[in-house]
């Protein structure tokens, strides 16, 4: 066990090493100059202001020299400061991070419990009538794109029927996006679900927990479902990753005020600073996160707890 | 095999919407009188009708044309994403998977790191830098899953090389780039070829999901995304306007997600026999 967590967590260190490489020089690989860029649109900026923003993100140094200044700011919780605002990115990142947290969680949540009782509803049904009319829902299910399934949300429950007014700012705001993620990824779970299923009830020892009298309900929970919960769970670590990704885009439907609409403003305007700080948290948090599944799936699976 | 992908319903489907597609995108010049960047082919905000079947919108443009027109940039937008993510993911697969030396598996452990991150993440990542256009968020999307290709190449390579033909290959001194090229190539195509095709709905979906946040296809480019985030400003006066674009993406994601669930089925023995 301590021999994989030894393999275990300098790979994450290694993944958030290459992220801040990455964040630090993204500026870099903008195609021609990414002071003048932002600056294009607003003539009145003269050579000396330019000059100055060049100097205050420390574009004059080497390239190690910005590295290493870039790393030894983060180390103190120094993010920098947004070019239009100058407000402290870290502080407003944040500030916004519960929300998207709160929106990936929910989501999860709503994917695990749906997607997991279909599939594996699905797969104990397999050929069934049952069986092929949620797997028809599932593909349709991953098929339809979020930001149209949310704009249909809306529409039927907080502008058709008014149930759930959009932007409400408590926790009612956070049904609709959570729902709208958490099913699209519940189509998917459902999926993978019955395909890991369908594999393990045609195993040997299912039929041998059959053959010895054992009762159905025992057989499906404590030998078939343990057995498919190790896949399960990495797919649902995964699937948590795309939440995070998926969260920019719903945050933005229903102009809930998370990290990703920050994301996507910072893009449009350029500002870098953000663009830097935005990477790095969401890859920490997704780094972090994946590494407690790892932990996770370790105490679920003896194979994994026993290999030292 | 194509016999043994059209006796799958689902993968009969889906050749039909990938195939109406193709006909719509190379006939979507003349399939209506209309223009896609037509002002005041209407009046402004017309409901669906049998002049406009698909209403028009706040200029008066003709929605059938531009959903239309839309079709082609989606296949494109799909196609070069994929040929993008498949071209240098196969090369890093084959490379990482056939020189195990050093360098193959530096490579493979960046294209793990890359693997833990969602490729909305990467593909953000890629825009905050290019900039946002509909040419840079196909790059993007190319860019964002190339782990995801590299990972089933390299597994891919890992199997067939260990196979009889690669050793015999050896023996008669065969060089390397005709091994990986001439014998390797051909017998990891098939896995290749099944995710390339669900690869297009991912792809599709994502720079859709793009220009939506306005990092893609700019107004008054026809894109499917961007259409539906312009007709979302007026959703209670006009939901047609979100409704065509919304459904064409998802009917198109559909279609190459039968065909790619299809393929797998077909060249999968063993998951053929599983099924029944």
């Amino acid at each position: 066990m301590t021999g994989y967590l030894a393999r275990r967590i300098p790979s994450a260190l290694l993944a958030v090493l290459a992220t801040t490489v990455v964040a630090s020089y993204l500026i870099h690989l903008v195609p021609g100059d990414p002071v003048r860029l932002l600056f294009s649109e607003s003539q009145a900026t003269s050579e000396a202001q330019i000059e100055a923003i060049r100097r205050s993100l420390g574009l004059h140094l080497p390239l190690h020299e910005q590295y290493f200044l870039f790393l030894g700011k983060l180390l103190q919780g120094d993010l920098g400061t947004t070019i239009r605002g100058g407000q402290p990115v870290l502080e407003l990142i944040l500030g916004r991070l519960p929300v998207t947290l709160t929106l990936a969680s929910c989501s999860l949540l709503i994917a695990a419990a749906v997607g997991l009782t279909l599939g594996f509803f699905a797969a104990y049904k397999q050929g069934s009538w049952i069986d092929t009319s949620l797997m028809v829902t599932a593909i349709l299910g991953v098929s339809v794109p979020h930001f149209w399934l949310g704009l249909i949300l809306i529409s039927v429950f907080s502008i058709t029927l008014g149930w759930l007014p959009i932007a409400s700012g408590d926790w009612r705001s956070f049904i609709l996006p959570s729902v709208t993620l958490g099913l699209t990824s519940a189509a998917i779970v459902a999926r993978l679900t019955r395909s890991a299923m369908i594999e393990i009830f045609a195993q040997d020892y299912i039929r041998t927990a059959y053959a010895k009298g054992l009762k159905r309900g025992v057989v499906l929970s404590r030998h078939a479902l343990r057995a498919g919960l190790v896949p399960i769970v990495t797919m649902l670590g995964l699937q948590f990753g795309y939440m995070m990704g998926g969260a920019v885009i719903v945050e933005n439907v229903f102009s809930l005020n998370g990290v990703g609409r920050l994301a996507v403003q910072a893009i449009l305007q350029r500002d870098f600073p953000m663009i830097q700080g935005f990477i790095l948290i969401f890859s920490l948090v997704i780094v972090s996160l994946s590494l407690i599944l790892d932990l996770v799936y370790m105490l679920l699976d003896p194979r994994i707890r026993k290999a030292t | 095999m194509i016999r043994l992908l059209l006796k799958n319903r689902g993968a009969r489907i889906g050749v039909g919407v990938v195939l109406l597609l193709l006909a719509i995108a190379a006939t979507a010049d003349v399939l209506t009188g209309y223009d896609p960047s037509q002002m005041r082919a209407g009046p402004r905000y017309a409901p669906p009708s049998l002049e406009h079947p698909f209403g028009t919108d706040q200029f008066g443009r003709d929605m059938l044309t531009r959903v239309l027109h839309g079709a082609r940039l989606t296949l494109v937008v799909g196609a070069i994403a994929v040929s993008i993510s498949m071209t240098v993911g196969l090369l890093i697969g084959l490379f990482g998977g056939f020189s195990k030396g050093f360098l193959g598996g530096l490579l493979m452990r960046g294209v793990d790191v890359l693997f833990s991150f969602p490729d909305t993440l990467i593909a953000l990542a890629a825009v905050a830098v290019l900039g946002p256009s509909l040419q840079n968020a196909m790059i993007a999307v190319g860019i964002s899953t190339i782990p995801v290709y590299a990972r089933i190449a390299y597994s891919a390579v890992a199997v067939e090389s260990n196979k009889e033909y690669i050793t015999a290959g050896r023996a008669i001194s065969a060089s390397r780039a005709r091994l990986i090229f001439l014998h390797l190539l051909p017998n990891i195509m098939p896995p290749m070829i099944v995710v390339g095709t669900l690869g297009v709905s991912t792809a599709i979906l994502a720079a859709a999901g793009l220009s939506f946040l306005g990092l893609g296809a700019q107004p008054p480019t026809p894109e499917w995304g961007a259409m539906l985030a312009e007709g979302r400003n007026a959703f209670t006066r006009a939901p047609w306007l979100s409704t065509f674009p919304g459904i064409a993406i998802a009917v198109t994601v559909l279609g190459f997600n039968l065909l790619g669930d299809g393929l797998r089925e077909a060249l999968d023995p063993r998951q053929r026999r599983m099924l029944r």
